[in-house]
């Protein structure tokens, strides 16, 4: 087990410090501004774009700013003067020229490396059984996938899917009201965990209690994010990828209203657990939450990366699914590699050689004789259509679970 | 389990060491240096019979394509742009026209043109004119106070020579494709080993 430890962390190094995607750099370059005292990091953005290098928002909520900005301040004797002048750097042409550039990725990616091992230990106790957590400690740290979401892309979604992996392990222990609780502190990195908390007010076992778990997630989200409630805090987070991507219209049914198809389909499941299920898995709700998400929103590569220790636990507990699993993963990745962006493809090569510039993305390779939207709707069509049927077979087998344990 | 830990490795590895080279093989031309930098504010139109004549040194073999910025103003130009290579002596070596339609306005172009064999170290000149625009119809070309190493001497303009000129990028083609994926992993050695 050793052994495997030490190949997988050096395969995750690799990636982490040969491949480089710059969003990396602009959150890193936010996030900086904490040792210089920044606390509000959303108007200090708005306040002084004008003087800024780099001009984005910041896009993410206040806990990823701050455990940013510490890691940062801790490594600071390692990055070195130059690392600041590396992240301010508005010229995309040198960035990847500096010689610098692996050890500040490494350090960078570092927590990302701390919190994907602690998820493959979460997934190895997981299970009562210590040879499907063995498995599930296998699958989870060689997978190609998470190892090239996580350190190619170098977004945060590690931290949220860490947590919302440990509000798992506790509503395992049913430990509700703790994973309510742990479910608002990763909302306070990312939004998504909080799609959650419909699904989990269904298992309190009494009002008091439901009203609890639905209401503690958006309490601490809500301290959270208290403070830094401003225009530029909402418009920097509310209003952007998750929200409008999700709750994109899908068809008209008139006098402009639209049925939004995700929701549609989340409402469907969550009716589906309060009216026929009763006492929903909420394991198996949770994967089919996000499927809807994938198969019905334009996602970034990163997202995937929030279904990934989940589809690692029911690719252990129903194997005969490991193989469809494997297929929409696939799926999955390809799609935003055919994006026009070239950050998503080529540019994730720049440190080898700003040459790859001359190359065509993806996209416009495949233009000269193929449509690539069309590629891309075929692509996510599949995807659709897979995670329909591991639905089926998700729900299938629980009436079946239910049957046996019956008999 | 051991296929599923196999499998990981060779992708990872195809990944990190098998992906740049298969890249570095698809490069179609290979550039001599980045383009230097300029000042947005000096500029050269051309138009009519205002051609603009570069005079430049190639620092690189089999040159392929020059890139260069050039300004479209509100796009008006719709003419034909006219771009020739000499030897010095005035022996036309190369000439590529293309439709003002396709000229962004301040986009970076590469004129790509037939290789150009032993071009390393040898002085050429180009010229760019648009002979059918009108003075409201100008493309521009900027200039540069900082020529680096992109082999740009002197620049004709208007019957005057000045040194210096646009900043340009110039291409070539590679010798072989094992000759480009070992530059790009010496390359990146290199830059490995100076990390500090």
């Amino acid at each position: 087990m050793k052994k495997l430890l030490i190949l997988a962390i050096v395969l995750r190094l690799m990636v982490a410090g040969f491949l480089f995607h710059p969003d990396i750099k602009t959150f890193n370059f936010q996030a900086s501004f904490l040792k210089k005292g920044v606390f509000n990091i959303y108007s200090y953005l708005t306040d002084n774009k004008s003087s800024l290098s780099l001009k984005e928002e910041y896009v993410y909520f206040p806990l990823a700013y701050f455990t940013l900005g510490v890691h940062q301040i801790i490594a600071s004797p390692i990055l070195g003067s130059g690392f600041d002048k590396w992240l301010g750097n508005a010229d995309s042409g040198t960035v990847t020229l500096n010689p610098n550039i692996f050890k500040y990725l490494l350090v960078l990616k570092l927590p990302y490396l701390i919190l994907d091992i602690a998820v493959a230990f979460i997934l190895l106790k997981f299970f009562d059984d210590k040879e499907k957590g063995k498995k599930a400690f296998t699958i989870w740290l060689f997978n190609p996938f998470t190892i090239f979401i996580i350190y190619a892309f170098g977004n945060i979604d590690i931290f949220p899917v860490f947590i919302t992996l440990i509000s798992f392990l506790l509503i395992k222990k049913e430990r509700l009201l703790l994973a309510a609780a742990t479910l608002g502190i990763a909302a306070g990195f990312k939004l998504y965990p909080l799609l959650f908390v419909p699904f989990l007010v269904l298992v309190g076992k009494n009002i008091r209690e439901k009203i609890l778990l639905g209401g503690i997630p958006f309490l601490i989200f809500g301290t959270i994010s208290l403070p830094f409630l401003s225009q530029a805090f909402i418009q920097s987070t509310l209003v952007s990828g998750l929200t409008t991507r999700i709750f994109n219209p899908g068809f008209n049914v008139g006098f402009g209203e639209s049925i939004i198809i995700g929701l549609m389909l989340f409402s469907a499941l969550f009716f589906n657990a309060l009216l026929i299920d009763k006492k929903p898995n909420l394991l198996n709700y949770w994967i089919v939450l996000l499927l809807i998400i994938f198969s019905f929103s334009h996602f970034h590569i990163a997202w995937l990366l929030w279904i990934a220790p989940f589809a690692v636990i029911l690719c252990v507990k129903k194997s005969q699914l490991s193989l469809s699993i494997f297929l929409l993963a696939l799926a999955s990745v390809l799609i935003p590699l055919f994006y026009q962006d070239r950050s998503m493809s080529i540019s994730l090569y720049r440190i080898y050689s700003t040459w790859f510039d001359l190359l065509p993305t993806p996209f416009i390779a495949i233009q000269k004789f193929f449509d690539p939207y069309n590629l891309q709707s075929i692509l996510h069509s599949v995807f659709a259509g897979g995670a329909g049927i591991i639905t089926y077979m998700i729900f299938k087998k629980s009436e079946e679970d239910k049957n046996f344990k019956k008999k | 389990m051991k296929k599923i830990i196999w499998f990981t490795v060779l992708t990872v590895l195809g990944i990190v060491f098998v992906a740049p080279a298969i890249l570095s093989a698809a490069l179609p031309m290979i550039p001599a240096g980045v383009q230097p930098g300029y000042n947005p504010n000096m500029r050269l139109s051309i138009y009519s019979d205002r051609v603009f004549v570069q005079k430049f040194t190639s620092k690189i073999n089999n040159l392929t394509a020059i890139g260069l910025s050039i300004r479209n103003p509100n796009l008006k130009n719709q003419s034909d742009v006219i771009f020739n290579i000499y030897n010095l002596d005035g022996t036309l070596l190369r000439g590529i026209t293309i439709s003002g339609r396709n000229l962004e306005d301040g986009s970076f172009i590469k004129l790509v043109f037939p290789p150009i064999a032993d071009s390393l170290n040898k002085e050429y000149l180009f010229s760019l004119s648009t002979p059918g625009a009108g003075a409201e119809e100008t493309i521009e070309v900027f200039l540069t106070s900082m020529p680096g190493e992109s082999g740009i001497i002197d620049y004709s303009y208007d019957g005057e020579t000045h040194s210096g000129g646009t900043p340009i990028v110039l291409y070539g083609k590679p010798e072989s494709k094992l000759a480009t994926i070992t530059s790009v992993y010496t390359s990146w050695l290199s830059k490995l080993l100076l990390h500090r």
